[in-house]
């Protein structure tokens, strides 16, 4: 909770700086927050997020398009890089780790890059991979990072039928890794066939359907900790 | 009895001419090379793209196979951006469908935003090829059918040649500085575009699919965009298509306005609202769903979309983007003969 005024002053800035992609505002205030020794956690996620979720409804309703979009992302990217550092990691409560990209043969990476900057937002730890990424490599960084969450994405009807054959090799290496799936042509029917583990319309719904496949994930681990104790 | 009474060329250079036609045309400005076609003619994908012959014979047995109205080269997105020096990737070594992408851009970063465009442009990378290609399809199939070909919009080359996600936030931060950007790509675009004409093309299309509603603001195409399509537009003197794919309908007036003589839209647009803001002389192409209709559907849907493009006003039918190259035989013919019985 923010208890004075100036806190209350810092998250209201915090968010319009986000809304209206003011990098300055938003660095200023960032560091106005560290100055007065204010809760940065809180200032993440009451301030920048916050402003962040405002953005997404203006995206929904078309008042704002992708530019914009990116533009919100930077300021918002500009607060989190001054904040984070002095977050103790129990208190960011991170939510895990996902690799992300689009398949090969695909370069529509646009909502893609949407989707990675949900996953930002919340705490995630992210690798983007970028675009046009050859199947094989998806498998290569999840086990080099040891990721929960694979999340693929493609836009085109054929590059789509490169998800299933990673799907297929990345379960057969690691049969508890979680794997997400989108992109317009992809649908939930889809998914479920290809056995991918998640599916999302668009980028809100990717993050709430990560965010329960990975704590469905932590609490298999845990469960299994327990019983080998 | 059949209700047609001309060739496809024919009815398809009417249309463009204002003039009457027989029947509503069914063709397209963009992309129809099927893997029918393909193995038809004994072709890998990743191989048309590189020979002038194979891509002719290639674009050419849509209409052969099928009847589909025209032809149409190239089959990719790359062919001005490799001219102005990015370098592609033609997959290869994929025996998968796919398309060939941009490997090395052209500009990496804001301040390498200041190029300029080569005399000898048309001369340059593949546009020679294309060229050749169109010359080829003209002998093979163009007292019958028509012959098209396509180039970028600016906006949608400059994301070509640079980072799509900068040029994007730039066209807000320094519109002055895209603009200086579109403009010289615009003079690379008619160059390239009169090459085409001169080489035989019987119409144009200009694909600005990158300025789509889906992505960008009516506003941000309106002052920034528009002026430069405008220019294109004047420019050229034959037969000309404007398409733009996704939501469209808040900024098809003013696709009309950039004075293209043809707009053309895709499935995500509200077709008989656009026809009734145009008005009864707009042509307006559009907006059969190249996927989810004519390779997915069944035969009723294939044949109830046919006649749902031309209830709603549809100038001629004609699909929202390039034709899948997985499509059934069957759709085709089937769309083809739809076409026929409900065209008149
Ligand atoms: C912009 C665009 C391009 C740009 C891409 C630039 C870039 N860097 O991204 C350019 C001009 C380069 C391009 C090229 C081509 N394109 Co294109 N393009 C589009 C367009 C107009 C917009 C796509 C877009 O960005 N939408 C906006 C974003 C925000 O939405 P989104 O991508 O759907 O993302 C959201 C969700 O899907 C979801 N999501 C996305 N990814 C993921 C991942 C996960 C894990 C999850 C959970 C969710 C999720 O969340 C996102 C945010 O909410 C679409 C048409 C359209 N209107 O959709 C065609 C479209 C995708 N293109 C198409 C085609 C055919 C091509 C080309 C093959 C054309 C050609 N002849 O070469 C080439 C392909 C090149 C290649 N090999 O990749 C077709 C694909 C048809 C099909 N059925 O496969 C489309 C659908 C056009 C059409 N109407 O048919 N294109």
């Amino acid at each position: 909770m923010a208890n004075t005024e100036k806190e209350k002053e810092l998250l209201e800035r915090l968010k319009n700086g986000v809304i209206q992609y003011d990098e300055d505002s938003v660095k200023e205030a960032a560091q106005e927050v560290l100055d007065v020794g204010m809760d940065p956690n809180e200032a993440i996620f009451d301030g920048l997020v916050s402003g962040m979720e405002e953005v997404g409804r203006l995206f929904e309703t078309q008042e704002y398009f992708v530019p914009e979009l990116l533009m919100c992302a930077d300021a918002l990217y500009v607060g989190l890089d001054i904040l984070k550092p002095h977050v103790t990691k129990m208190d960011m409560g991170v939510r895990g780790s996902v690799v992300i990209g689009t398949v090969e043969g695909d370069v529509h990476d646009i909502g893609k890059n949407i989707v990675k900057m949900m996953f930002d937002v919340a705490g995630f730890t992210v690798y983007d991979l970028g675009r046009d990424v050859p199947l094989d490599k998806f498998i290569e960084e999840q086990i080099k990072t040891d990721s929960d969450l694979v999340c693929l994405s493609a836009m085109m009807t054929t590059t789509m039928v490169g998800m299933q054959k990673i799907i297929d090799k990345l379960k057969a290496k690691n049969p508890n890794v979680k794997i997400m799936i989108g992109g317009a042509p992809v649908s939930r029917e889809i998914a479920d066939k290809w056995g991918a583990d998640g599916y999302a319309a668009d980028a809100n719904n990717a993050l709430k359907e990560a965010i329960s496949m990975v704590s469905a994930l932590k609490r298999m681990r845990d469960e299994s900790r327990q019983q080998t104790k | 009895m059949s209700i047609n009474t001309m060739n496809s060329r024919e009815r398809v250079l009417k249309l463009f001419r204002d003039e009457k036609v027989d029947r509503v045309p069914c063709f397209s400005g963009m992309g129809n090379v099927t893997t029918e076609g393909l193995k038809s003619l004994g072709y890998k994908f990743a191989a048309v793209h590189l020979d002038a012959k194979m891509m002719a014979q290639s674009a050419a047995s849509t209409y052969k196979l099928f009847g589909f109205e025209c032809g149409v080269v190239p089959f990719d997105l790359c062919v001005e951006a490799e001219a102005l020096g990015a370098r592609i990737n033609v997959y290869a070594h994929s025996e998968d469908l796919l398309y060939p992408t941009i490997k090395e851009k052209v500009i990496h970063n804001e301040a390498e935003m200041e190029i300029s465009v080569p005399e000898d442009i048309a001369e340059r990378g593949r546009v020679p090829l294309v060229q050749e290609a169109i010359s080829i399809m003209k002998q093979e199939i163009g007292g019958e059918a028509a012959v098209g070909t396509y180039v970028l919009g600016p906006f949608t080359l400059a994301g070509q040649i640079m980072e799509l996600n900068d040029l994007l936030k730039l066209s807000f931060k320094k519109p002055d500085k895209v603009g200086r950007l579109l403009d010289v790509l615009t003079g690379a675009i008619i160059k390239i575009a009169k090459s085409y004409e001169a080489a035989g093309a019987d119409y144009i299309t200009v694909r600005e699919m990158g300025a789509t509603s889906d992505v960008l603001s009516p506003r941000v195409f309106k002052n920034l965009i528009l002026p430069y399509l405008g220019k294109i537009f004047s420019e050229l003197k034959g037969s000309t298509v404007l398409h733009i794919c996704g939501k469209t309908n808040d900024i098809a007036l003013f696709m009309k306005e950039s004075g293209a003589k043809a707009i053309s839209v895709d499935q995500k647009n509200d077709l008989a609202e656009t026809r009734k803001k145009l008005g009864n002389e707009a042509l307006i192409f559009g907006n059969y769903d190249p996927y989810n209709t004519l390779v997915t559907g069944d035969e009723e849907k294939i044949r109830s979309a046919v006649r749902k493009c031309i209830d709603d006003g549809a100038s001629a039918v004609w699909p929202g983007c390039d034709i899948w190259p997985t499509v059934p035989p069957e759709n085709m013919k089937t769309m083809m003969d739809e076409i026929n019985k409900y065209g008149g």
